[in-house]
Order: C-alpha cells, then structure tokens, then sequence
C-alpha cells in the first residue's frame, strides 16, 4: 500500500457518538446526539511526518487509504528534520469494566437524573444552577505499516454542577465534576449539587485573600494540579526536545525534596486511562521522580528516539488530531505525614483547597494555578474562609519547598490542554505542605 | 478543493425532509481545507493537511429546539432523527420563527483568492519566518504557520440560503534564551497581511530582552497589558458577562447595568461585524448582523443574543450566534469586538507593563476576580522599557479595573476576534517573590 519512499505509517481511525445535556435553572436546554467520524494517517518519508486529516474517513475505502498515505508521503517532502522512531513494546490492554453502560440508559433517563442533581442545587441565596451530562463513545482503529493493528472500545462519561449564590450585590460561584471510563455515574449524586450550593453561599461571606509568601497547605485536588502542572509538563518529551523545558537537563539530579516521588500511569483504570497510545505503543506506568530525583521523561517514539530517558507510550491526541506527549493519570505518591503534622508543621499560613485550574510556561520554569477557595491557618488551626486565591512559583525551588506530603492520595478527573488539544486526565496528591509559597491575593 | 455550494442538493433534500417532521429546520455546512507546517527548533518536523466537513441540523416544532452534527454525509438521516430526538427531550420556549431571507447591501473581505493551501506557499512563510528569527540571540523552540481556505452554507426551510467563504493564513513562533522564553503570532485571512518579520522580532525581543530579568518587591503599580494580555481577560469575563443568556440565567456581574455607567467614561465597545477576521454578513441563526454597541461612553447600552435567548426574554436579536454549542447549535459570541479608551501615551509615567498573563482562565468569570502570573513583563518608562521583570502575581477585579483606566495606546491590534489597544490601569497589586 505504501510507496518505496514510506519508512513508516500508521492509521488511527475513530467512529463515535457523543451525547450532552444541558439543564440551566430547572430548564431542559439541550439533550442530544451528533456523530463523528474522522481518521489522521501519519507517514514519515526520508525525512519528518506527513499527516493528513480527514472526516468521514469511513467512506473513505481502501483506495482512499491509499490516497492518504499517498498524501501524507507527498507532504512529507516540506519537512527537514529527520525523525527517528525508537523501537517499543506495542500491544493493548483491555478495558476495564463498565459497572452500568450509559449507552443503555434512555437520554430521556438521564437527563432526569442530571436533573435531579441541578434541582438539589437550587438552594435558598443561590441564583443560577448549571448541570451538564457530557458522554463520548466509539470504536478507535490502529494499524501501522509494522503490521500491528489495535481496536478497541472508548467510553467517557461525566457531569459537572455550577451553582451561584448572590446576596446585596455580590455574587459567588462553586462547581462539583465527576467524569469516569467504569460507566454510568449519574444515579445518587445529589449531594453533589448541595455541595456546590453551599460551598457558593459560604464563598459570600469568605474574605479575599491576602496575597504575599507564606505556607501553604495544598488539598489533594489542588496539590495533584501542581503535581500537573508543576512537574509534569515538564517532563514531556517534546518540550524537552524542543529545549522549552527548565529539567531538560537533569535526569538523575535531585530536583524536588526527597520526600516526593511523581508518577504518570496510564494504566489505571482512571479517567486518563489508556488501553494503548496514539501510536500503538504499550503503555505503562513511568516514575518522572522518585525521591526527588529525576528519573524518566514522558515519551513518543519520537521524542525517546531524539532525547532517551524515559518512557513511550505517553502520546495522545484528540480525535484526529496529531498525536503529542500528553500526561495521562499523574500524581504524586502518598508520604508518611498526618493531617495533624500538615497543620502543624504549617503553623502559620493557607490551605488551599480545590481548584480552577493552572498552567505553566514550562520553558521559564514558572507555573500559576488557582485554588477554589481556602482557608487561613494560623497556630496549627485552622481558621476563615478566603477566596480567589491562587498560587505561583519557580519549579525547580518549588519542587525543594515540598516540606511532607500526607497519606491520603487521592486523583481527580479533568481535562488538560496543549497544543489546541483537549484530553482527559486525573490529577491527584496527598496533602502537601509547601513553604515559602508566594500566594496571590487582592491586598499585597 | 469542494465547496459547501456544492453540497446544495443534499441541504435541500435535508430540508424537505425535516419541513415535513417539523415546524422549521436549519441546515448548517461547514468545509475547509488546510495545511500547516509544524517547526522542531529551526527545522520542519511535521507537515499536516486537514480536509474537515461537517453538518448541523436544527429543528423546532411546538417551541422544542433539537439539535445534531454529523461529519458523515451518508448519515445525514441519523442526523435529522437525533435533531428531532433531541427536541423532544428539551423544554419548550417562546419562538417566532427562523429569519426570512434578506438582501444585503454590504460586503465582507475575508477571502483571499490568492491564496493557495499547498506545502509550497506554508514552506515560503517559514522560511522567511526562520530567516527573520535570525535577528537576535535567542534559538528557536517551535511554531509553525499554517493557510486555510473554508467555505460555510446556512440554509432554512424560510427559504434563507447564503454562503460564506473565507480564508486564513497564520504564523507563530517560540523562541528561547536560557531561560528566557518569546512568544508571538499573527493571523490573517489575506496572506499579503501576514507580517512573519514582525512575529520574529518580537518573539525574539521577548526571549533576548527577559534574559537576566530580576526579581519585583511586592508593591501596588499602574500596569499596562498588552493586547495579548488584555484579550485573555477580556474573552474569559467580560464578554460571557455581556451575553444575553448570561444575564438573564443570573450569572452577570453587569446583569443590573444596562444603562448605569459602571466603566471608565471614556470605554468604548462594540462589535463590528463587517470588519475583521470574523467578519460575517449572517450569523449562526441566519440573521443579519449588524454593528451592536455594548459599552458607550463607560455605560452598558446593550447585551449580546441569539435567536432562542432573544424570543426567551423578549428581546431582539443582535445577530451574536456563532457555532459552537452541543450538536453544532448556536450560541452567543462576538464576530468583530474593538475595544477603545481615550487615547495616551501609556507607557510615559512609570508602570509594570505584561505582555502574557499566565493562568488567565483561572479567573473567576462571575465576579472578575482574578490572581495571575505575569509573562514577560518590564518597568517601562518615558516610552522605554526598563527592568525586565522574571515573575510576579498581577491581582485585580477586571470590572473594577474597567472603572478606573489611565488611558489607552495609539496601536491596536486584532487578536483572534477582538480588536483592542494597550490599556494601562491604576494601581494594582502585584506580589514579588
């Protein structure tokens, strides 16, 4: 199928239906289906990628593969880089098991039981309740010209819960998620909406925080997003590569505290789980850190090729898009300390729970990210609630200003963005202490 | 390359179909074609060419809106029973109809017809990108650029049926120094426009200049965001507290501010819908647009609708729907947004002036509280940088920020689909390290 030119080429092919629903203030907006059917063909002539894209690539047939192969070859000639492959396990896991297949439950069914979610959340102070269903299913066909080809079912499921308190003017909000590949996760999650109903009315009466340098406590959701976003973008093979990251260096080095240790385990059955990757390649759990020092880089066959130490097995992609090195479930390993010497050896300082989010410029080695809210702690007690108080730092000397992480991992589910693309992940930590963090408030 | 002219007779069949099994239905066809060539440091390491083609079907029968996309022809009868599907689970609203077909008097310039999407034409661009980083010290990390050529259809059993043809042709470019990163890009729809020198100069300004940069006590200052600073705020509070939807839903901060002057006097905003690479005669409901004022004179005149959010709350629409909702349905957004103050020299008096924010999408978009890092930023001074600055947290409310500007650049520059100048703002509180 291939011509002479071709050293390799590969066909990743993905049918599916997503299904959404959006209910706003008791409101059924939106409940529905739309179908996809796209493809990307990769070949690497004598020197980089060719890659062709294109939708309803199921009508496509066998001449058309041909014609894209064809395509990508041709588009291949306007590279210079010679990229090299590097020889990996391929092979694919099974799926775990679904507990209760959304894809046997009504839309009409569903949309009751995220609706059951958005009522819990109208609450007396809160103005606005949002509840959103959001479901990805289908097959994803790989075949490369090594003669591997892998097939397998893709099932992604999740809720999310927005709700707004207003009081004389002001106003707060506070989300609740939940997003699984194990099925269904709609029944009995009520409580979720309360939740976030009151976590809003409590945000009125929160101070802003103060901003300046100080401990902070880090709850497991926020620490796993600085475990994201801190260490794990930079640990990816291709902004490694390109020179645009901070540890591009330093394998082997003590760059973190002993007591951290950082992992990316596409493997478990999280919502960053993978059966196989982008590219075919076996995938497996790789330590970025173990005991502070550097271990592995996050790889494709490319990057490992072009850098070594590391891992592949760790590209991704959305949909069609071009597969790039991508963390999957990533987070930092339990240590030894209670909830009790968290506090106290903060003594005086932040907690900082939940989180809306962060990024990173891993090339400067500077990353920001943002907590939902927080609470002060001072003499080991915690004390008042505080809002809209976000969290930056330096990498490398972060990294060392880990003081004791907690025992009590726990990973979150969410999305993670980069290069245009969007793809699932879970994030996840013990608590952490971190000293001398600089926190970013509206009074300095 | 096809066009989604051609795809004519399948919307009409679509159209007969869905008349017969609903009040009303829309058809909405999207193709493109594009190439881009993606930069491993100095060299090109990926070549990619996307050929995309989508459909959306709309229906309404009784006030029940569906919804659906496919991206198969072949499947367009599934697409039609999912829109109809989906209708009948949603809730009923207030609804007058699809628009009639109108006449436009003015036209839009967003197709090159020079333009070719081939590796040859991306491969010229990168070499002159390439070529002009040579500039300074700081090496090249990645980019690329990339040319587009699309064409959309929006048909309706009222009998509108227009089409939209458009072009692009993009180019960015990460630089870096130590470490001391540059970043800049441009995006255009005519390739003459497209200015690869300027990209690389001021990506390899920002790389070359920040070397060295030190570190910013903790300290109240005037600072001055750049447009690529500004536009992140902008997009991720301001303009979701102007959409209709948002204001009547409860979750705008300026739902109580039609008419009150809430914003510096001197705060213009409006959107432009003929001028700028969104430019569009029609929107996402095949409504025409036209020019909608939102901020005048510091005061709110005017929020954002669709279609369904304007028959909702018994407003007319502002012709604001673009695609991007579930099963490609409309919702609110802007096509052209220019932002204005009254005009100083802002970078005279000392301040802290950012060209990136890091983590602007952490904000939080109800109440415009936000807690960033700064990128790339410097004292500048009587017109001159000074200090490069290597980190600092910027903290603010953008609403309150808003009502107290110290005025705006000469330049503006189109960054995606808002138009806006360098603004600087007093006294605001930046955490050093």
């Amino acid at each position: 199928m291939a011509t002479e030119e071709s050293r390799y080429y590969d066909v990743r092919h993905l049918v599916g239906t997503s299904t959404h629903i959006d209910i706003e203030n008791g409101t059924i907006e939106a409940a529905g289906q739309s179908f996809g059917d796209t493809a990307i063909v990769r070949a690497l002539g004598a020197t980089g990628w060719g890659m062709v894209i294109i939708d309803n690539f199921s009508d496509a047939g066998e001449s058309g593969l041909s014609r894209a192969v064809a395509d990508a070859l041709a588009l291949s000639h306007a590279t210079g880089e010679r990229v090299e492959l590097a020889d990996v396990k391929t092979g694919v896991l099974p799926v775990p098991a679904i507990k209760e297949d959304p894809r046997d439950i009504s839309l009409e069914e569903k949309t009751e039981l995220l609706a059951s979610i958005e009522s819990a959340a109208r609450l007396p102070g809160i103005v606005n309740t949002r509840a959103r269903y959001i479901e990805s299913e289908g097959t994803v066909r790989f075949m490369d010209s090594s003669g591997n080809e892998y097939q397998y079912e893709s099932l992604r499921s999740g809720y999310s819960i927005l709700a707004v308190a207003g009081k004389n003017g002001e106003m707060q909000q506070a989300r609740e998620s939940e997003h699984a590949i194990t099925g269904l996760n709609l029944r009995h999650k009520e409580e979720k909406g309360r939740e976030a109903a009151e976590r809003a009315l409590l945000l009125l009466d929160a101070a802003p925080a103060r901003g300046g340098t100080m401990n902070a406590l880090l709850d497991p959701e926020l620490a796993g997003v600085f475990a994201h976003e801190a260490i794990g973008h930079a640990s990816e093979g291709d902004l490694v590569k390109e020179g645009v990251s901070v540890i591009k260096d330093m394998i082997g080095r003590q760059i973190a505290n002993s007591v951290v240790t950082v992992v990316d385990d596409p493997t478990l059955p999280e919502f960053g789980f993978m059966p196989v990757d982008a590219e075919g390649v076996a995938v497996k759990r790789t330590e970025i850190i173990r005991d502070g020092v550097l271990k592995n880089f996050l790889h494709s066959r490319e990057t490992l090729a072009a850098v070594g130490d590391g891992e592949a097995g760790h590209a991704r992609a959305e949909g069609s898009s071009s597969p790039i090195v991508r963390m999957s479930n990533t987070f930092i390993e339990n240590g030894d300390a209670t909830m009790d010497e968290l506090l106290e050896g903060c003594k005086t300082g932040i907690l900082l729970k939940g989180s809306r989010g962060g990024q990173v410029d891993p090339g400067r080695g500077v990353f920001q990210f943002n907590a939902e809210y927080g609470y002060l702690i001072e003499d080991g007690e915690q004390r008042g609630m505080v809002r809209d108080v976000s969290l930056s730092g330096d990498i490398l000397s972060t990294m060392h200003n880990i003081a004791l992480c907690g025992t009590d991992l726990k990973l979150t589910p969410g999305y993670c963005g980069k290069g245009g693309q969007s793809v699932p992940v879970t994030d996840g930590s013990p608590h952490l202490l971190l000293r001398n963090a600089v926190v970013g408030g509206r009074h300095a | 390359m096809h066009n989604a002219a051609d795809y004519a007779d399948l919307v009409e069949t679509i159209l007969a179909k869905a008349g017969h099994e609903a009040d009303e239905a829309e058809v909405y066809l999207s193709v493109s074609d594009s190439v881009s060539l993606e930069l491993r440091r100095r060299q090109v390491g990926e070549a990619e060419k996307a050929v995309s083609w989508a459909l959306a079907i709309r229906t309404i029968t009784d006030g029940h809106i569906g919804a659906s996309m496919t991206m198969s022809p072949a499947r367009w009868e599934d697409c039609l029973a999912a829109a109809l599907a989906s209708g009948r689970i949603a809730d009923p609203q207030v609804w007058d109809g699809l628009p009639e077909p109108v006449t436009f008097s003015r036209d839009i310039d967003v197709c090159d017809p020079s333009l070719t999407v081939d590796a040859g034409t991306a491969t010229d661009l990168i070499t002159s990108l390439c070529k002009a980083a040579e500039c300074g010290k700081a090496e090249i990390a990645g980019g690329g650029v990339s040319l587009g050529k699309g064409s959309s259809l929006i048909a309706n059993t009222n009998g509108v049926f227009y089409t939209r043809e458009a072009t692009s042709a993009s180019a960015s470019l990460e630089v870096i120094n130590g470490t001391s990163t540059g970043y800049e890009f441009d995006h255009v729809s005519h390739l003459r426009d497209i200015d690869t020198q300027r990209v690389a100069e001021e990506a390899v300004f920002q790389a070359d200049y920040w070397v060295g940069a030190g570190d910013i006590d903790s300290c109240t200052a005037d600072v001055v965001l750049a447009p690529t600073a500004l536009s992140q705020l902008i997009g991720g509070i301001l303009l979701p507290a102007l959409s209709g939807r948002t204001v009547h839903a409860g979750r705008s901060f300026l739902a109580d501010k039609k008419g009150v002057a809430c914003m510096d006097p001197s705060v213009v905003m409006y959107d432009d819908p003929y001028v700028g690479i969104g430019a569009t005669r029609w929107d996402a409901d095949g409504v025409a647009t036209r020019r909608l004022d939102y901020i005048r004179e510091g005061t709110v005149q005017s929020f954002a609708y669709d279609l369904r959010t304007a028959y909702r709350y018994g407003e007319a629409s502002t012709g604001s729907a673009v695609r991007g909702g579930a099963g490609g349905a409309p919702v609110i957004g802007v096509h052209c947004l220019k932002l204005d103050a009254r005009r100083d020299a802002v970078r005279e008096e000392k301040a802290v002036l950012a060209h990136g924010l890091i983590g602007a999408h952490t904000a939080n978009t109800i109440t415009g509280d936000f807690s960033v890092e700064l990128s790339n930023a410097a004292w500048v001074e009587d017109g001159e940088y000074g200090a490069p600055i290597r980190s600092g947290m910027l903290s603010g409310n953008l609403f309150a920020m808003l009502a107290d500007i110290a005025g705006a650049g000469e330049e503006q520059r189109e960054i995606g689909r808002m138009t806006l100048p360098e603004v600087r703002f007093n006294s605001l509180p930046i955490i050093g390290k």
